[in-house]
């Protein structure tokens, strides 16, 4: 555990984000936060009467007012938020290694660039349950992301259903929380519904896992046995250029309607494709 | 009720060398439970579209693997369908063939010893019996032979390979003798047994006779009255003896002078279907043999033998052929190329070996 198989990690450089909405709370962090406050974020101008602090007026507004008012300048403050992340860790995400890889690697990029921001980070696992081992509680501690990526690469994904993440958005915080729901989403879409329901409170960012082998790399003719990763069933494939089609367009048909639902919640969801693009997701976070 | 019949009818019929090896027939059960092929996870069954042919193809490729054990497992217990006996309907006859082994017919047509390109009358009769018999497939026939006293020599059967063996050794040199009548004795005592409804022969083959005893003579009327047979006499006449139709100057008439003529007086009082042939040379042999050939048609049921037939090379083909498919759907397997197994940074110390290059990617 302690002695990483692997090449040490390369330098992570952290990644802002920025929020749509204000966090409450009342730790100082990087985001502007709700109510007014005199340091922080510049918000907008006031008269004296409405915020008796003289020592905020801004004589150059104030004495280009032609009605001789005073103005005094209102800041919002900057807060913490929390941030957490919940992994799913069903059988399906076996697929390719993908949790000890390009799941690991986002969750302790994630961990990095909230301690940075001086936000807490919380790491949720789980598959039919939640994963205690794999379950890190809100910290801001320095070295949480290498936590993070440990207790990811031991993680060994198994188990059926989402269950485990419904009882994960319920140990989530009470306030608003930036929430990443990393999954490939190949439950029901009615699971996906019930879980974002259950998540409605927190910002959340659908970090949809992919594989382009079972989507696109697929070989074009051949004899693949196909094992379900989670419920274990077998099935023998036969490959063709028609069927393979099929197969593409059953996967386009599926991503659609996984977009149509994040959509109408307003949720943009982003794609964790075969490899972590690190500027992708600094450009999608930096919107809001 | 009809477990037991079928098994009965299948042991009837089928057989197998070693039945312990059967055993290993249950291995057949175990292609239905694994397949040929590693299987290769999904993160869910529900990304691939359902496909009759590939189900079929499934299927097909399991049913294949257990007829491999099977015909395996029946090819090394020696499968083989038993030796059969198929009743069929023909014309041929039940056969005598007794043959005359007294020394004189070692003698050629002419009542010397052959020289050159003559023939013993033996041997006349050797070849030209060889091929009745050749042209009566379905005929049962046996064979004795008297000298001095009369020889059983094969019983009545099917096997022509036998009886054709029979004839060829009835030119090896003679005895002295000639007992006709305890031969022909011998001759009916072969249809004892036999109560099929065919015709039945005897054909007497015999260059000379001899006096036939009072009793022998009371026992063949018995005999012939028994069991009802066509009797042929094939006379191999030597130049010089006395013909068994000529009839002699009186006085001279006598069984002690004329044997022969008196056994043919003998053989048409028996009250039996009697023809007799003289033949005196090779091609008059040939003749009476063709006449006899042309009598003794009538209708006869008889068994034909299918020898045991080895099925264990069909089965090893079976098998081969079945493994081959097999063979070719594995060849033909093919794998998924997951991303994550080559992007991981957490790749493996295998991971590093094999994908070294590409996870620069990463």
């Amino acid at each position: 555990m302690t002695e990483p198989a692997g090449p040490p990690p390369p330098d992570r450089q952290p990644i802002p984000y920025r929020l749509r909405w204000r966090p409450e709370g009342i730790v100082p962090g990087a985001h502007p936060g709700h109510g007014e406050g005199a340091e922080g974020q510049f918000r907008r101008h006031v008269p004296l009467l409405r915020q008796p602090d003289p020592r905020r007026i801004d004589l150059r507004i104030s004495l280009r007012d032609p009605f001789g008012e005073l103005h005094v300048r209102q800041f919002a403050p900057r807060r913490t938020v929390p941030v957490a992340v919940l992994v799913d860790l069903s059988g399906s995400m076996r697929f390719g290694g993908a949790v000890a890889g390009r799941v690991a690697d986002l969750c302790a990029l994630l961990a990095l660039s909230a301690v940075r921001a001086g936000d807490s980070f919380a790491l949720y696992g789980a598959d039919a349950r939640l994963r205690e081992e794999v379950t890190l509680p809100l910290a801001r501690r320095r070295g949480l992301e290498e936590e993070v990526r440990e207790r990811l690469l031991a993680a060994r994904p198994g188990g059926t259903g989402a269950d485990g993440l419904m009882e994960a958005a319920a140990r989530l915080p009470g306030r608003r929380s930036l929430v990443f729901l990393v999954s490939d989403f190949l439950m029901p879409l009615e699971t996906t519904e019930r879980l974002l329901d259950a998540l409605w409170r927190h910002d959340v960012v659908p970090v949809v896992l992919s594989d382009g082998a079972v989507e696109e790399r697929l070989p074009r003719w051949g004899l693949i046995e196909l094992g379900d990763l989670e419920t274990g069933r077998a099935r023998l494939v036969f490959l063709r250029p028609g069927f393979r089609a099929r197969w593409i367009a059953a996967a386009r048909a599926r991503r659609a309607a996984l977009a149509d639902l994040f959509a109408r919640r307003g949720l943009r969801p982003v794609p964790l494709a075969d490899a972590l693009d690190t500027d992708a997701l600094t450009e999608r976070l930096m919107e809001g | 009720m009809n477990g037991p019949g079928l098994l009965d009818a299948l042991t009837h019929d089928w057989g197998v060398d070693h039945p312990a090896v059967l055993a290993l027939a249950a291995l057949a059960l175990l292609p239905l439970v694994a397949g040929i092929f590693r299987r290769r996870g999904l993160p869910a069954l529900e990304l691939v579209p359902a496909d009759p042919l590939s189900r079929g193809l499934a299927a097909a490729l399991r049913v294949t693997g257990a007829i491999a054990v099977l015909a395996l497992v029946l090819g090394l217990a020696g499968l083989h369908r038993r030796e059969q006996g198929i009743e069929r309907e023909g014309t041929g006859a039940h056969l005598v063939l007794l043959l005359d082994r007294s020394s004189s017919m070692d003698n050629s047509f002419a009542d010397r010893a052959p020289t050159g390109d003559q023939e013993s009358k033996s041997a006349a009769a050797r070849r030209l019996l060889t091929e009745f018999v050749g042209r009566r497939p379905h005929d049962r026939i046996a064979v004795a032979a008297f000298s001095t006293s009369p020889m059983p020599v094969l019983p009545l059967t099917d096997h022509h390979a036998v009886v054709e063996a029979a004839i060829r050794a009835i030119d090896r040199p003679g005895l002295a003798f000639t007992d006709v009548g305890r031969g022909l004795a011998l001759a009916f005592s072969y249809f004892a047994g036999d109560i099929d409804e065919t015709s039945r022969a005897v054909l007497l083959v015999s260059d000379g006779a001899a006096l036939v005893d009072r009793r022998v003579q009371d026992a063949l009327r018995d005999a012939a009255a028994r069991t009802p047979v066509h009797l042929y006499w094939l006379f191999l006449r030597s130049r010089g003896a006395k013909g068994i139709f000529e009839v002699p100057p009186p006085g001279e008439d006598t069984p002690q002078a004329n044997p022969e003529r008196h056994l043919h007086l003998f053989l048409q009082t028996l009250g039996v279907p009697y023809r007799a042939f003289e033949a005196t040379s090779p091609q008059a042999v040939a003749d009476a043999i063709a006449e006899i050939d042309r009598q003794e048609t009538r209708p006869i049921r008889y068994v034909e033998r299918i020898p045991r037939r080895d099925f264990a090379r069909p089965a090893f083909a079976v098998a081969g052929g079945a493994l081959a498919l097999l063979m070719a759907a594995k060849l033909v397997e093919r794998r998924l190329a997951p991303a994550g197994s080559t992007a991981g940074m957490a790749a493996s110390a295998r991971a590093v070996r094999d994908d070294a290059p590409r996870r620069r990617v990463a």
